[in-house]
């Protein structure tokens, strides 16, 4: 029997007839979570706006005790798959909660480890990162976002992961003058290279290779650093 | 009837045979051989022989006879072997020369009188023919005789050897015994002489190229080679057998050259260095001559020159002084690359590939300098704009082929291209070419090497002091605006209303920093003269119609003309013997900012009409240089984007290594460019979604539609 795959949306893996059966047993629970769902989320909306605005989003984290900057409320902005920064739609809050069988704020705050775990896997992760680069453009056709926040952003998203090259790229995007934005191109030529380059001999690292030239130039700025 | 059988039909005389007969006819015979060989007067005549020897046959005694002539003739030769084996020293070979010629005679006597037999019984009978048998007999009993085979060996080696030392000895003894060596049979001619012969000769030359390779230096040595050589060649065609000529040679090659040859180049570089420095043709072609015998000799000078040409082109290029005028340093290029032209064609037989390595060695060097584009198009105008006499159409055309050959060299052409606009527009403007032949020759020239839109038409301008130049035929370049006297912006306003009017749609841009004007100015004493003047130095005279003295500074401002442009300016008009309608407070050549001028009221010359010419195509200033690289570095962007484009668009799909050589080999006609540049032009493109990476394979691009 062919396993549903959504693994990103984070519906559990059942068979097609065991899920019937769930459906069609539960239906009156499952609508009862959605309207309580949907009654938390207007509880932090914006009466005139139908959507929860950033003031919203910090009441919700204040009630989950989690600050509004903490990476985890990112990790639930992309389970929702919520597209501008600092605001949810209530189809957005519904696809989310939903996804992690939570209406109320204490079983939301719950699932946060649960959440961080999935977004961690390898396999999210990539995905995860991209998002969180595309969640902080925030103007109609921007590409790239500037200097300052890229570095508050990688600090946020890598930080853990991979400190070294975080920190270190963070000191040499703040040191140099060629660049002013990055672009997504270069945002995830960084991710690549923090898997796959051996820190801190960068002796696999190839210039001549397709790695952006951004990165060129910091491996060539870290080597001279070395040499100091 | 009867019937006739056809049948050949018997000899009708029928001798009658006796087995006397056979031994009698056979003692005739035999008696004659003698004869023949003692050198007596036979006493039967050749026909008698003849037919008795013809009669045995027939009576089938041919066996008879064989065997006795064979039986006959050995015991002769066992005689001559003898006797040569007695010659005590000289008249050894003599003696045998004699014999061997006496034995041919007698043979050649004898076959003819056994003639009959040698047609029919002796194939017949798979015998050997008489001139044969007579040859193997010579060789078996005479040459091959115990005492005599080394004996004969030896004695011609030692006359070789003989004749090496420098004695005298008889060729044409040597000659003789040599070719009957090869009668013999050419096995009997290398294993009794030939095989030995270059033995010895081995060993001779090993000894002799040792000895001279200590003592001589470099180019005796090579000298004593080619002496070797030719003595030997000599000897072979002399005495030897044609086939050992081209064995003996090589064995002076190998010994002489080959055994030595890491010697030889190390005493080699240093010498080979000094000889082209010093052009000394002949020794290099001797050299050459004698490294081309030799395996991989030919690289080792070739790897010699090129690194030399290299390092001299060096130095030229980043001598100092030498840039500071750029005319004589590129005539020193040129001079440099005749030299070695010529080299390669006295000397090194104009090989093909010295030639390549020549070429690449200029390319090398040249490009080391950056200024090399731009110095190559002052060379240019300078020998367009003189106005030497007596230089002739021809010499022209062959500067400027010689200067093609230089821009082949050049890797950033599309560099040089922008400097040879600026200064051809300034030469046909102020019109100071030597002949328009001249410049359309080189036009056409450069758009057949580079097939790109270099200047096209030269326009027979009219004589309006308004040129209007379209913007497609004529080399553009940014027109710095500067503020016009009052008196002309009238004037030019009328023009452009006028002009504006007749033509609409299109623009009106005055490119003041080429133009000309005539001034009447009335001076001190009241002198008046015509100045023919550009219009930057109108601008700047005109000024002092309403002011005593200006500074520089203050001149600029006025005017609005470009620093580095009004300098020159001031320096025409102030600086110049002849020409100074303009007077410098302070009497230094250069110009300051500071610097005061004043009309001079005290010029005088004897022309009423003027001429001021602008100052001569400089070469550019440092920060002009860096503007100039610049905006070459800026035009170079869209080039190489569009180059990606292309390739992008033909392969779809295509690995970033291949994107970079692809780019290059599109653009290299213009220049080399930097795979740095490329690289961001390949980020341009992606964040702008033309191109987008593989999403598995990270080194692959894949076109967007």
């Amino acid at each position: 029997m062919r396993r549903a795959a959504s693994k990103k949306t984070g519906q559990s893996n059942s068979n097609p007839s065991a899920a019937d059966l769930f459906r069609s047993a539960s239906s009156k629970a499952n609508s009862k979570e959605l309207e309580r769902i949907d009654s938390l989320f207007y509880s932090y909306a914006n009466g005139s706006s139908g959507l929860i605005d950033p003031e919203g989003i910090e009441a919700l984290c204040a009630d989950m005790e989690v600050d509004h900057t903490d990476l985890r409320i990112l990790m639930l902005a992309w389970k929702m798959k919520s597209e501008e920064q600092g605001y949810f739609t209530v189809d957005e809050w519904r696809r989310g909660l939903k996804a992690l069988r939570a209406d109320t704020v204490s079983k939301l705050k719950k699932a946060l480890p649960d959440l961080e775990k999935e977004v961690r896997r390898p396999s999210n992760f990539s995905d995860f990162y991209s998002y969180a680069f595309q969640y902080c453009l925030t103007e109609e056709k921007q590409k790239s976002i500037d200097i300052e926040s890229i570095c508050e952003l990688l600090s946020l998203v890598l930080g853990s992961t991979f400190p070294a090259q975080v920190s270190l790229f963070v000191e040499y995007l703040k040191n140099q003058n060629d660049y002013k934005v990055v672009n997504m191109d270069q945002w995830m030529g960084f991710f690549r290279f923090c898997n796959e380059i051996s820190f801190p001999s960068l002796s696999d690292y190839d210039p001549e290779l397709a790695w952006p030239l951004i990165l060129d130039n910091f491996v060539e700025w870290l080597r001279e650093k070395k040499k100091i | 009837m009867k019937k006739r059988q056809f049948c050949i039909e018997r000899f009708k005389n029928r001798v009658v045979v006796d087995s006397n007969y056979a031994e009698k006819t056979w003692k005739i015979l035999e008696d004659a051989i003698h004869d023949i060989y003692n050198h007596n007067a036979c006493d039967p005549t050749f026909d008698e022989l003849s037919r008795n020897a013809y009669n045995m046959v027939l009576h089938r005694f041919g066996e008879k006879l064989y065997t006795g002539l064979e039986k006959t003739m050995t015991s002769h030769l066992k005689q001559i072997s003898q006797s040569i084996e007695s010659a005590q020293g000289e008249s050894f070979l003599e003696e045998l020369n004699r014999k061997w010629v006496d034995h041919n005679k007698a043979l050649g006597k004898i076959r003819d009188i056994l003639m009959y037999m040698d047609r029919t019984f002796v194939p017949s009978n798979h015998k050997t023919p008489v001139h044969e048998l007579g040859m193997n007999l010579w060789r078996d009993v005479v040459i091959h005789s115990n005492k005599t085979k080394t004996r004969l060996r030896d004695t011609l080696l030692d006359l070789v050897l003989r004749e090496r030392n420098g004695e005298v000895i008889s060729r044409g003894l040597m000659r003789n015994l040599l070719k009957m060596l090869m009668d013999l049979g050419s096995s009997v001619y290398q294993k009794d002489f030939e095989d030995r012969f270059l033995e010895a000769s081995e060993i001779f030359y090993s000894c002799e190229s040792e000895k001279f390779i200590k003592s001589c230096d470099c180019e005796d040595y090579l000298k004593k080679v080619e002496s070797c050589l030719n003595i030997e060649k000599e000897r072979a065609s002399h005495y030897l057998d044609s086939s050992s000529e081209s064995k003996i040679i090589s064995v002076v090659e190998k010994k002489m050259i080959e055994n030595h040859r890491h010697t030889l180049i190390d005493m080699n570089k240093s010498v080979l260095v000094n000889m082209l420095r010093g052009d000394k043709y002949e020794d290099l072609e001797r050299m050459f001559n004698m490294f081309r015998r030799v395996h991989s000799g030919l690289t080792i000078i070739k790897d010699v020159m090129t690194s030399f040409i290299r390092d001299t082109g060096k130095q030229l290029i980043m001598d100092p002084e030498r840039l500071k005028n750029p005319v004589d340093f590129v005539q020193c290029l040129l001079v440099l690359k005749d030299k070695y032209d010529k080299v390669i064609t006295l000397a090194f037989a104009n090989d093909k590939s010295f030639q390549n390595a020549l070429n690449s060695a200029f390319e090398y060097f040249i490009n080391l300098s950056a200024r090399s584009p731009e110095f190559i198009s002052l060379f240019v105008d300078d020998k367009l704009r003189r106005e030497i006499k007596g230089v002739g159409e021809e010499d022209v055309e062959t500067v400027l082929d010689k200067v093609m050959m230089l821009f082949r060299y050049l890797q950033e052409k599309d560099v040089f291209e922008k400097y040879y606009k600026q200064h051809l527009a300034k030469r046909l403007l102020s019109w100071k070419t030597v002949s328009d032949e001249a410049e359309r020759s080189l036009i056409f020239k450069l758009k057949t090497e580079c097939g790109y839109q270099f200047t096209s038409k030269l326009e027979d301008s009219p004589t309006l002091s308004v040129q209007v130049l379209t913007t497609g035929s004529w080399p553009t370049q940014p027109s710095p605006q500067c503020n016009l006297p009052s008196e002309i912006r009238g004037l030019c306003e009328k023009f452009r209303n006028y002009y504006l009017g007749s033509h609409s749609g299109r623009r009106l841009t005055w490119q003041a920093n080429m133009g000309n004007a005539d001034l009447k100015a009335t001076f001190g004493k009241g002198q008046k003269h015509e100045l023919n003047v550009s219009t930057y130095q109108m601008c700047v005279l005109m000024l002092f119609n309403n002011a005593d003295r200006m500074t520089c500074k203050e001149i600029e401002q006025a005017t609005a003309i470009p620093m580095s442009d009004l300098k020159r300016c001031l320096q025409s008009l102030a600086l110049v013997k002849g020409k100074n309608v303009l007077r410098k407070e302070l009497m230094s050549k250069d110009i300051s900012e500071d610097d005061v001028f004043f009309f001079n009221e005290k010029f005088t010359s004897k022309l009423f009409k003027v001429k001021i010419g602008t100052v001569v195509a400089q070469r550019e200033t440092e920060p002009e240089n860096i503007e100039t690289r610049q905006r070459v570095e800026e035009e170079r962007k869209p080039q190489i984007e569009t180059a990606i484009v292309r390739v992008m668009k033909s392969r779809r799909v295509l690995e970033h290594n291949n994107v970079i050589a692809e780019v290059t080999k599109q653009l290299q006609a213009r220049f080399l460019p930097n795979p740095v540049v490329i690289k961001k032009q390949i980020e341009s493109l992606i964040e702008r979604e033309f191109l987008e990476r593989d999403k598995v394979d990270r080194e692959l691009y894949r076109y967007l539609a």
